[in-house]
């Protein structure tokens, strides 16, 4: 390998690097401190709603226009800034080179670019706080008009106009997706062109094959949205009417728009972390994975179908009946495919000999907790009940019930699965289980009783019920009190991460090559991988879940092994 | 150690042009969405110069020709005649901008700007709206020629100095996506009456 | 604890029965998914269990127990569906029969209500708009009421908790809807959509009367307006 050959200066190593598994960490490292960010948005407005009108510690006092910014700013955050770049920036970075048996990405330059204009987004988003007006709050889905309307009447001027919440909002999201596609082109052609010898398409781990299918989905999906972002730009900064209904034009087409992305969005956050529960289930059962092939065909199905349910979250906009009962078709048809993943994975479990690691407990309590965010969404695509359900708490409840898992357990099943391997230290067990356990206790008692406040009538956005007598009662007002302080905890034990990460980094145990006993190739690599990851191009023999195969000793094949 | 034939560089751009397509295929869809809902568009479509957007699709298809011929010599590694070839694909787009701006000061003399507030408040508010989809579309694909343009040029540098021919036929893949989405907008904008 | 504030719409009823409807097919399938999922992890405890089994699922086989989980998770929704449909066609087609006819319209930050003159007719000169916060929306109850939503500005959502009506008001469109209250009372009608910083204030009343009750307002109303025409 010619990489270990040239040395390299501080700057270009950690700073300005060229390596996957910088960036992967750069990636990381900028979704975390985000999610901080978001989290501490969460507790602000959390507290505002059990305590409505008191003054909140650590911040002070929070205006209705505030309340709207932090709602507003903590779901594009969460979205864009903490899942996008940790489930694709992170995983596609960290993971891909390593399990096809790459020394880097195709185009390293290309690579580093993506990150640098991930984290000016950032900045950008960050910096929208700051300007007159304060960051944009028409909640994180940008309707116009109201998103068209409400700083251009300020702000008559060009580059005043420019220079105000939405439009920069829609800057920093423009530049995001510019990060993301850049990263994107270099996952798909990696991991078309740069795969070891052996390594055919159906011996790809499903973590690769999953943040592809992702990226396309995502590439596929994005381009009506950033037409529809110039049209919103122009309306607010040059005053034209592409949302103006008194100009002929109609606001419900950037709902269209939004939503075309918006939900296949939601699968292209999914998809990276089942991938990686693919990849610990099997290990940790000691088991293949339950129809690998079958599993991968799925996930191809609902990337098909994912941009024919869109208008789900239109049902109340008063879109046309007969395309509200196509789109709950729609709806119903792509649960299936995720019900059979889901379905595999535990499959992969029965007759297994499961042992219960760190990583596997968050792959399982992912499962435990993404059940119930499933299920809850047939009460949604259910137009009908939608009707009422819409924009209330239900709707809340749900989707932290799909999304908390999916962003952050999934990213600490990965993150305890893998941290042996790239820094060469083992994570303390007691101090991880600790956390994994109040991390789950606290996410439940957040977010459960929320769906009772949903069904009770409380509709979300809403910085302060009072006004509303038949809402504002008991026992709502508490289960906000029980939720807020949950939040508070669940933001709290996440401390324990953080001390466990330190500590292992400095005095954990070294690991071992292949502590887990794991059949792919990234196991194969030193831990932790130098520049170049690989001492030789491996050479691949068969599929990545060979465990416990019969007539064989041990009971794991790795991909790399040619004599069983 | 490529697995497929497809070289990186050529699979990279197929997946950016599907990428760019994505976008303005969302724009073109919700310009026939009110296109289909505003018969009186044609109107304000009337006062868009076929002439020149003819011409302007001659002078895109011919310089898609000549990157055709550049990519042709990249192949036999001959770089004066990929110079000249990619040298007159760029005054191509260079010609195409000239009277993309002609076309585009006549309009604003007529009145017709993005946000043609004029029209607006004499209470033709329909048909200003076909003006904001003129210049964002045509504005849109003009920022892709001159992307081309320069795409080109930097594939130029490299093969006058015999380097990265390969990039000659990257630029001219990109260079065809630019033609191929100005077929669609000129039927689109200039003929549809 | 009621899971569901009072209904007092004749639809609303139905919605809250494709609520347990739903929730008999969900609760079932969670827990036969927390059984599945439970089972093997301390049945297989890999201290209880000496080698796992080889079990690819490429085969059909073992596959079709997935294929039998996933047919019958397709059945259900499709009852679902089924069960569904009839409930979303009485709440979004508006009945012959219309009693009473009326326009709310959404702007920041209150309802507006429209009421036909004594001509009875809506959209002409004597039609009489109240555009006050706090302002209530009389109607009768027991009677098919027909409205117009429309909104000014930006996008409004009218929801009654009590009816399980929302739909979105939305500038340029009017959607048509009604609703037929089965008890009188008074109630909250909230915005949904959010729609600017005083979204939460967005609160006005809709009153439910008697057929009398309701003649009696909608004529001093009348009598308010004429006078306050005249002079």
């Amino acid at each position: 390998m010619t990489h270990a050959e040239h040395p390299q200066s501080f700057i270009s190593k950690y700073i300005f690097s060229q390596d996957h598994k910088m960036i992967g960490t750069q990636y990381t490292i900028t979704g975390l401190l985000m999610a901080a960010l978001g989290g501490f948005l969460a507790y602000v407005f959390r507290y505002n709603l059990a305590w409505p009108g008191e003054h909140i510690p650590l911040f002070g006092d929070l205006a209705a226009n505030q309340y709207n910014t932090f709602i507003t700013c903590h779901g594009m955050i969460m979205v864009f800034w903490v899942a996008m770049p940790i489930l694709l920036g992170g995983f596609g970075n960290f993971l891909i080179p390593v399990m096809i048996g790459a020394d880097d990405m195709s185009f390293p330059k290309l690579n580093m670019l993506s990150y640098w204009t991930f984290l000016l987004s950032a900045i950008v988003l960050v910096a929208s706080f700051f300007v007159p007006g304060g960051a944009f709050g028409g909640a994180w889905t940008m309707y116009p008009p109201l998103s068209a309307s409400a700083y251009s009447n300020l702000h008559p001027h060009f580059f005043q106009a420019l220079f105000t919440g939405a439009p920069m909002m829609i800057l920093a999201v423009a530049l995001e997706f510019t990060a993301i596609l850049m990263g994107g082109i270099n996952y798909v052609v990696t991991t078309i062109n740069k795969r070891a010898p052996g390594l055919t398409a159906f011996r790809l781990p499903l973590t690769v094959w999953f943040i592809n299918i992702a990226t396309v989905i995502f590439m596929f999906s994005v381009g009506p949205l950033v037409a529809g972002a110039f049209m919103l730009l122009f309306d607010i900064v040059i005053g034209t009417g592409f949302y103006d209904p008194a100009r002929g034009g109609d606001p419900i087409l950037f709902q269209h728009l939004f939503w075309f992305f918006g939900h296949p969005e939601v699968y292209v956050l999914l998809l990276p972390s089942l991938g990686v529960l693919g990849e610990i289930i099997p290990v940790f059962a000691r088991k293949p994975l339950f129809g690998y092939r079958k599993i991968i065909y799925l996930a191809l199905l609902s990337a098909v179908l994912s941009v024919v349910v869109w208008a789900h979250h239109q049902f109340v906009a008063g879109i046309d009946p007969r395309m509200a009962t196509f789109f709950s078709i729609g709806t119903i048809l792509i649960s299936i495919p995720f019900a059979g993943i889901f379905l595999s994975f535990i499959a992969t479990l029965w007759g297994g000999r499961i042992k219960l690691t760190l990583p596997m407990m968050w792959a399982l309590g992912f499962i435990a907790l993404f059940l119930i965010g499933g299920m809850t969404g047939l009460f949604l695509g259910s137009n009908a009940f939608d009707i009422y359900a819409h924009d209330t708490y239900f709707v809340v409840a749900h989707f932290h019930y799909t999304l908390f898992p999916d962003i952050f357990f999934g990213f600490f099943a990965a993150f305890t699965y893998w941290f042996p391997k790239f820094t060469g230290r083992e994570l303390n067990k007691g101090l991880g289980h600790v956390h994994f356990w109040l991390t789950f206790i606290f996410f439940n008692s957040t977010f459960f009783l929320l769906f009772f406040n949903g069904l009770g009538g409380q509709h979300r956005r809403i910085n302060d019920y009072s006004l509303f007598s038949n809402i504002n009662i008991e026992p709502y007002i508490t289960f906000e009190k029980i939720a807020t302080t949950s939040a508070i905890l669940l933001i709290l034990s996440q401390s324990l991460f953080l001390i466990n990460l330190f500590i292992s980094l400095r005095a954990g145990k070294r690991a071992e090559r292949n502590p887990w006993n794991a059949n792919t190739l990234e196991w194969l690599a030193p831990s932790p991988p130098p520049h170049g990851n690989f001492e030789h191009v491996p050479a691949v023999y068969r599929g990545a879940y060979e465990y416990s195969v019969p007539g064989v000793e041990s009971d794991f094949i790795p991909q790399y092994a040619e004599q069983v | 150690m490529p697995v497929t034939r497809v070289p990186q560089g050529r699979l990279a751009m197929w997946v950016l042009i599907a990428g760019e397509l994505m976008i303005f295929g969302g724009l073109i869809a919700c310009y026939l969405m009110y296109r289909l809902r505003f018969p009186e568009w044609g109107i304000q479509a009337a006062h868009t110069s076929t002439f020149f957007g003819a011409l302007n699709t001659a002078v895109l298809l011919t310089s898609s020709f000549t990157v055709v011929k550049a990519h042709e010599a990249a192949n036999k590694g001959d770089t004066k005649r990929i110079t000249m070839w990619l040298s007159i694909s760029i005054l191509g787009g260079l010609l195409f901008l000239v009277n993309k701006s002609i076309e585009y000061s006549r309009e604003i003399a007529e009145g017709f700007t993005l946000p043609s507030v004029g029209m607006h408040e004499a209470g033709d508010s329909i048909g200003s709206l076909f003006w904001s989809f003129y210049y964002l579309m045509t504005g849109l694909h003009g920022m892709h020629v001159i992307a081309g343009m320069v795409v080109m040029f930097l594939a130029l540098l490299n093969a006058r100095k015999g380097q990265k021919l390969h990039r000659v036929e990257l630029a001219g893949m990109y260079w065809h996506m630019v033609d191929l989405i100005w077929i669609f907008l000129f039927p689109l904008l200039y003929i549809a009456k | 604890m009621r899971i569901f504030p009072e209904s007092v719409s004749t639809y609303g009823h139905g919605i809250d029965q494709l609520f347990w409807l739903i929730l008999i097919f969900v609760g079932t399938a969670l827990v036969i998914s927390y059984f599945i999922l439970l089972y093997p992890i301390i049945k297989n405890h890999h201290s209880k269990v000496k080698r796992a089994k080889y079990i690819t699922g490429e085969g059909k086989g073992p596959y079709s127990w997935i294929l039998l989980a996933l047919a019958l998770l397709l059945g259900s929704d499709f009852v679902i569906l089924f069960a569904e449909h009839h409930v979303w066609e009485d709440i979004e087609n508006v009945p012959e029969q219309v009693d009473m006819r009326c326009c709310i319209t959404g702007r920041q930050w209150n309802w507006i209500f429209t009421y036909p003159g004594p001509d009875g007719k809506l959209y002409t000169a004597d039609d009489i708009t109240i555009d006050e916060t706090n302002s209530e929306l009389h109607v009768p109850v027991n009677k098919n009421i027909v409205f117009d939503l429309k909104a000014k500005e930006v996008l409004h959502s009218f929801f009654v908790v009590n009816t399980r009506l929302k739909q979105d008001c939305i500038p340029g469109r009017t959607n048509t809807r009604w609703f037929n209250f089965t008890r009188t009372g008074k109630y909250d009608i909230s915005c949904a959509e959010i729609c600017g910083i005083a979204h939460s204030q967005m609160r006005n009343f809709i009153v439910v009367e008697s057929q009398e009750d309701f003649d009696k307002y909608i004529n001093d109303l009348y009598a308010k307006h004429s006078q306050t025409a005249s002079n």
